[in-house]
């Protein structure tokens, strides 16, 4: 028992030593007195923001593209998500109060396993894909601009978001649902009846919730050529154009803070 | 004299192979009958009522309700004989977040088709909303039609589950311990609600009760209901003092041997009638 307990902080200690090594992690570089000169000498450069007029309503431009790219992404997430989760959630297809007693065959009980293990494998690919993989596929197929970056975030976050809503939906009380089908409701009946309405504000939190993170996301899809901010930031990096780089940054900032006061204030307006 | 409403015949179920909760039951209910099955916690009275209300299917023996055998039953032909047998839990009937105008409509899904219920959903017909009011009256909360489920105390939201079987209008209604969560001083108000309200529309009423109590002072025909099987069936003149010892005999020593702290306070409660003087 006493060996046991020792055993997780060693080996958690084995596993820090082990990556820091593997990453060759090094403060005394990076805050040593080179380090520290070169840091210096590109904030400097990056002073003083670049606040030209045309900049700035250029900048004003992309950051509604950014955020476009997160809300249309996440809509679409929320679209795929709610099309697969009724098929990926086991007591909705094949198992638990709904199919205690029921007269289907062997054959209809294989098929309905099935297709749960579809829907759930499907959701599995589109999660384990990273967005900006996907961004780099869907900008090859039709071409640079926010459009790949709505389809990538759509379908990366539908995955995560699937995932999701099929544990909240197997998580729910199964007493109302067996109230209902007792009253003689069909499967569809109980499900608009006694799972939608009981399941809805977490479904709604979890989407605000990924929007916050798509907004990001959305940012970082832009270096692959998904347009937005993030398309802006790379040109201006790659053409050493620091004080424009330095007016992005402060967009970000605004932009990605905005979303995430907006978000958790409607999440507490519905919880 | 037409038809029972249950007709049982040896019925059995047995759990996983081994468990067996209902052991070889005979049992016929007339229409109009008012029944209550009384028996120790654990009596397989609960396995009784899901295989009455077609929620479990029997191991073996046979069931006809209305003088049709139910059999593999399944689909629509399901459905359609499930609506005619209405049941009030002893809680969480209810969606919480729904208002309880759809709580109470609910008792038409068995009848509606999937775009009526939706419709529902969105904008009740007027009749319908004249309906589940009338309903609400009859169990004495009408004011309550447009609130929010969850707002509701546990005694209301039984008035609500009981309005909604009379939505339904079943042809039997089952109660499985419906006061058992509510305050005792409420739980009488609402047996009384659902007999009275069982003669005025001529329905059978078959009543699961913790409450040896309310069984004598509300039904005229008393089931004893241990180890899955029937012990007694008599009328509550005919129940005597010995035969109700002898129906939760040995519960006490058996759960204090073996079960938890829980278990014996369980067992204790539902003795509690026959320990007091009378």
């Amino acid at each position: 028992m006493r060996a046991a307990t020792l055993l997780v902080p060693a080996g958690i200690l084995v596993l820090v030593l082990w990556s820091w090594h593997g990453t060759r992690f090094d403060p005394v570089g990076l805050l040593g007195a080179d380090g520290r000169a070169q840091m210096l000498a590109y904030a400097e450069k990056l002073f003083p923001p670049d606040l030209s007029p045309d900049l700035l309503r250029k900048v004003a431009y992309w950051s509604l593209e950014t955020f476009a790219i997160s809300f249309m992404g996440t809509l679409l997430s929320v679209t795929v998500a709610l099309a697969l989760v009724f098929f990926a959630s086991r007591n909705l297809v094949f198992a638990g109060v709904l199919f205690e007693v029921d007269g289907a065959g062997q054959p209809t009980r294989i098929a309905r396993i099935g297709l749960f293990v579809a829907a759930k494998a499907l959701l599995n690919l589109l999660r384990t894909v990273p967005h900006i993989v996907w961004a780099l596929i869907f900008v090859f197929a039709v071409g640079l601009g926010p459009f790949p970056g709505v389809l990538a975030l759509g379908l990366h976050t539908g995955g995560v978001l699937g995932k999701l809503f099929a544990e909240v939906v197997e998580d729910i009380e199964t007493q109302p649902l067996a109230a209902l089908q007792a009253a003689g409701a069909s499967r569809p009946q109980v499900f608009f009846y006694g799972v939608l309405p009981r399941v809805l504000p977490q479904f709604l939190a979890y989407s605000l919730y990924r929007w916050e993170v798509n907004i990001r996301e959305a940012i970082i899809l832009g270096y692959v050529g998904a347009g937005g901010l993030g398309q802006q930031i790379q040109i201006a990096i790659s053409l050493f154009l620091e004080n424009k780089l330095l007016t992005l940054i402060l967009a970000i900032y605004l932009m990605v803070t905005l979303v995430d006061y907006l978000s958790a204030y409607l999440r507490r307006r519905l919880l | 004299m037409s038809e029972p409403v249950y007709r049982l015949e040896g019925l059995t179920k047995i759990f996983d192979g081994t468990l067996t909760a209902v052991n070889g039951v005979d049992l016929t209910v007339r229409p109009g009958e008012k029944v209550a099955v009384i028996g120790p916690s654990g009596a397989g009275k609960t396995t009784l009522f899901r295989l009455l209300n077609l929620t479990v299917r029997q191991t073996a023996g046979r069931l006809w309700i209305a003088g049709q055998e139910i059999g593999d039953l399944h689909g629509a032909r399901l459905r359609e004989m499930r609506r005619k047998i209405g049941t009030v839990y002893q809680q969480h009937n209810l969606v919480p977040r729904l208002r309880v105008i759809h709580n109470v409509l609910a008792g038409h899904l068995g009848t509606w088709s999937l775009p009526q219920a939706l419709r529902s959903l969105v904008r009740p017909r007027e009749e319908d909303l004249r309906a589940a009011h009338r309903a609400l009256s009859q169990v004495g909360i009408p004011e309550k039609l447009w609130a929010r489920t969850d707002e509701l105390s546990g005694g209301q939201q039984q008035r609500v589950a009981i309005a909604r079987v009379l939505l339904q209008n079943p042809e039997v209604i089952l109660a499985d311990e419906p006061v058992s969560s509510v305050d005792p001083t409420l739980a009488h108000g609402i047996v009384k609600l659902l007999v009275e309200l069982c003669g005025t529309f001529h329905k059978t009423l078959v009543m699961n009760l913790h409450s040896v109590d309310l069984a004598l002072a509300y039904f005229p025909r008393i089931i004893g209901f241990r180890d899955g099987q029937i012990v007694f069936d008599r009328s509550p003149a005919e129940i005597s003092d010995d035969l109700l010892t002898g129906l939760y005999a040995g519960r006490l020593t058996a759960a204090s041997a073996e079960d938890s702290p829980d278990a014996v306070a369980e067992t204790v409660r539902s003795c509690t009638p026959l320990l007091r003087p009378q």
